[in-house]
Parts: C-alpha cells; structure tokens; sequence
C-alpha cells in the first residue's frame, strides 16, 4: 500500500508541476524574450523539481518552490552564457525604437520592449509582481532578497516603465482608447 | 492631505494589495479628496496592467507544439492502452472481490490524494474587473473603447481568465446607449448577449438632465441599469480594486 500511495502522491506532483508548466513558460519568456530560451528553462526547471520533488516538504508552498527553481536556472544560464552583466545595469535604449509605435498590435511589443530594457534584476521582480501576481513576501523567497529590496526595485521598475511607457498615452492611435488608467 | 505624504513605494504597496487596512482607508480618503494622488495611482496601476497584459500570448513554446502532435500521433496507442487497462481492471477486481471493502476504504488513491493537492495547493484564477467610463459620444472614441473591450474579452478568454466589465456611461456618454441615437446599439446588444461579464450602466442624474434639456423621455437600452449615479458607481468599484479605462 506504501508503494501505491507513493506512486499516487508521485503522479499527482507532476501532474501539479504540469499544469504551472504554461505560467512558468510565460514568466521565463518575460525575463529572457527568447520562446526556444525560455522552453530550454522550464524543461530544466521541470526535470529538477520531478528530481528533487522528496525537498518540497508543504504542498502550499509549491508556486514559490518551482518559480524559485526557475529563476536558478536562468541566472545559471546567464553565469554560464557570460551574460551576468546583464543582471545589473545594462540598459539598452535601441530597442525602444519603433517605426510603428501608433499601431494599437504594437503595444504589446513596446511594453515587451521596456521591460526588455530594464536590469534584469527590477525586470524579475516587476513581472513576478505584476503579470504572476505574487506577493511581496513570496517574491522575497523566490529571489531570495528582503523584502525592502523587493520593494525597493519594484518601485524602480515602475517608475522607469512608467517614464518609458506614458507618453504612449500621447499617441494618436491610444488617445482615443485610453485617457486614465486605474 | 498631502500628496507628498503618499510616497510612490506606499502607493505602490497600495496597488498591490500590501497595506494594512487602516493605511489603505487613509489612502482612499486622500483619493477621493487629491485629483494628483489618484492620478498618480493610476499611472502606477496603468504599468502594472500593461505589464500584465504583455505577457498573456507569448510565442507558443516547442513543449505546446510537441504536445500538440504526440497527441494526435498517439491517439490510436492511448485507445489501445486504455483497453488493456480496463480489462486488467475487470481481472484484478474479480480476483480480488472477496476481499472487504473496508480494508480499503481511506487508504490514499490517486484520487484522493489528486483533490489534496488541488485543495490545497494555492492556484491563482487572479481575475480583472475592469470600468470602461463612457463620458462622451464622439464616434471615434467611443468605437475605440469598443474595440479595447472586445479586445479585453477575447484576451481573457483566450487566457481562460474571468473578466467583468462594466460600461458605465454619463454626461453625453449616455448617447451610446440610447435606441433612438446611438450608431452602436447592435453591437453593444452582441457584446452584451455573448458576454454575461459585460453590463450597462446609464448615469441617473445625466439621463435626468439629457431629459430636461430635450424635452422628451430618454430610452436607453432595456440591458441597462439606470438607477444609480456614475458618481456613486465608480468610486465604488475603484475602492474594490476595479481598473479604470476613461474614454
């Protein structure tokens, strides 16, 4: 009967750690914008938590133990691929360039582009925040950061998207849909 | 109030659900009284709902695609699988029938142990609600605002995430919703008929107005609720978190 049950709790994980396969996908792919990159994390991702499954000791905890996997695998990716850098300060305004910015299609790539253009450590904590949707203490864990430096880049990252994303609200095609979001 | 007093990291704590309740009361009030703080706020909820959206569809990953073929490839195997399975099934369950079901009963199965999980495991359906203010007629902005509703329900859909909508029209907003008026009245019906999350609102005190000033009845249309004022609705919804579309 132990080996059923076993079997059963085995099943049952990576049938959990299969339905968080498509979020983790979207997050992987909001950090590094490369959909082969981002597959390449969330199979590592997936192959270490089916390995390691016996180390995730409270079931409630699951989001914060796969998203903080995850986020290894990418700055392990990042050590490997020389691109540590990149983790801090690199900033690259080129990619703000659209020819075709009044397109209402081309929101999605501009909002893309800004976030691309952030640190890599405000663009990890701003998508965890804003599109996973956790917490200030769970990202806190996931990052392994305090959660004053949670804050602290949330806010930075904000308020550069901010500056990078509200004269958007200038354009032609936008002044009819948006004045004020709340 | 002061609107210096309200720091951006306060604010936003606020438009991430991570201040006490009496901070988030004061915060309110401060809203309600300083037209900056709230559009500072907005601007604030503005970026994190545009950071959210970014990342609804990105390009389909390799995993998706492979899945989708294995499944259509293996659907002769799977048949062939379940077969056998069902028939060992019938075997082990005559072998075994004399066997006492209480014996059984309240070990861990596959099944019970699958519904802990799902019990248990903090899935998040983070559903958006969201006001499309209508305070105009102007044919340009109001279809736009269609367009970015229609958009927001497929989008959602598509991410089989709940949405609500609220279309809350005031001031010669309210034209859009006249029968007799409006150029939109089809395909506000549609949105409304296709979509139970969508609802109307008219403003009460507008209509009032627009009725005095014509002189003759306003008809809106019969989906929409007429007896509260857009002052009262919209407050209303922003203290519950709703997001804030202004056309």
């Amino acid at each position: 009967m132990e080996i059923v049950k076993k079997l059963a709790a085995s099943f049952c994980l990576k049938q959990e750690f299969a339905q968080r396969r498509n979020k983790l996908y979207q997050i992987a792919y909001s950090w590094c914008h490369d959909a082969a990159l981002a597959d390449d994390l969330v199979q590592e991702t997936m192959y270490k938590a089916i390995k390691n499954r016996s180390k995730l000791r409270e079931v409630a905890t699951l989001d914060t133990w796969l998203y903080r996997i995850l986020i290894n695998c990418w700055h392990d990716y990042l050590r490997v691929s020389g691109r540590h850098v990149e983790l801090f300060d690199v900033r690259d305004d080129r990619i703000r360039d659209h020819s075709d910015m009044y397109q209402k299609l081309q929101i999605v790539d501009r909002v893309r582009s800004s976030i691309s253009s952030l640190p890599m450590n405000l663009r990890e904590v701003v998508t965890l925040a804003d599109f996973a949707g956790f917490s200030y203490a769970e990202i806190a864990k996931i990052v392994d950061v305090p959660i004053g430096t949670v804050m602290s880049r949330l806010f930075r990252a904000r308020q550069n998207l901010k500056e990078q994303l509200l004269d958007m609200s200038n354009d032609e095609a936008l002044q009819l849909k948006l004045r004020r979001v709340k | 109030m002061d609107n210096k007093q309200f720091t951006d990291e306060k604010l936003n704590m606020f438009i991430d659900g991570e201040l006490d309740t009496a901070e988030a009361n004061e915060l309110h009030e401060a809203m309600l009284q300083d037209p900056q703080i709230r559009e500072r706020v907005c601007q604030l909820k503005a970026v994190r709902e545009l950071v959210g959206f970014a990342y609804q569809s990105p390009p389909r990953s390799n995993h998706d695609r492979r899945v989708r073929q294995d499944s259509g490839r293996n659907t002769f195997w799977k048949g062939i699988a379940a077969s056998l399975l069902v028939c060992l099934g019938v075997i082990v369950g005559w072998s075994t029938h004399q066997y006492s079901p209480s014996v059984i009963a309240g070990t861990t199965t596959a099944k019970n142990v699958f519904s802990y999980y799902t019990e248990h495991a903090p899935v998040k359906h983070t559903g958006r609600n969201f006001i499309l203010h209508l305070s105009t007629s102007d044919i340009g902005a109001v279809k736009a605002a269609l367009d970015e509703a229609d958009n927001l329900i497929a989008s959602y859909k598509r991410s089989n995430t709940p949405l609500k909508i609220d279309i809350i029209a005031n001031q010669r907003g309210i034209d859009v919703l006249r029968v007799d008026v409006s150029p939109y009245i089809d395909r506000i019906q549609k949105m409304v008929a296709d979509n139970d999350s969508v609802s109307l609102f008219a403003c009460e005190r507008s209509i009032a107005k627009a009725k005095v000033r014509e002189g003759r009845d306003i008809v809106v249309m019969p989906e929409t609720v007429t007896n509260r004022t857009a002052r009262e609705l919209i407050p209303e919804r922003l203290n519950d978190g709703w997001v804030y579309i202004k056309v």
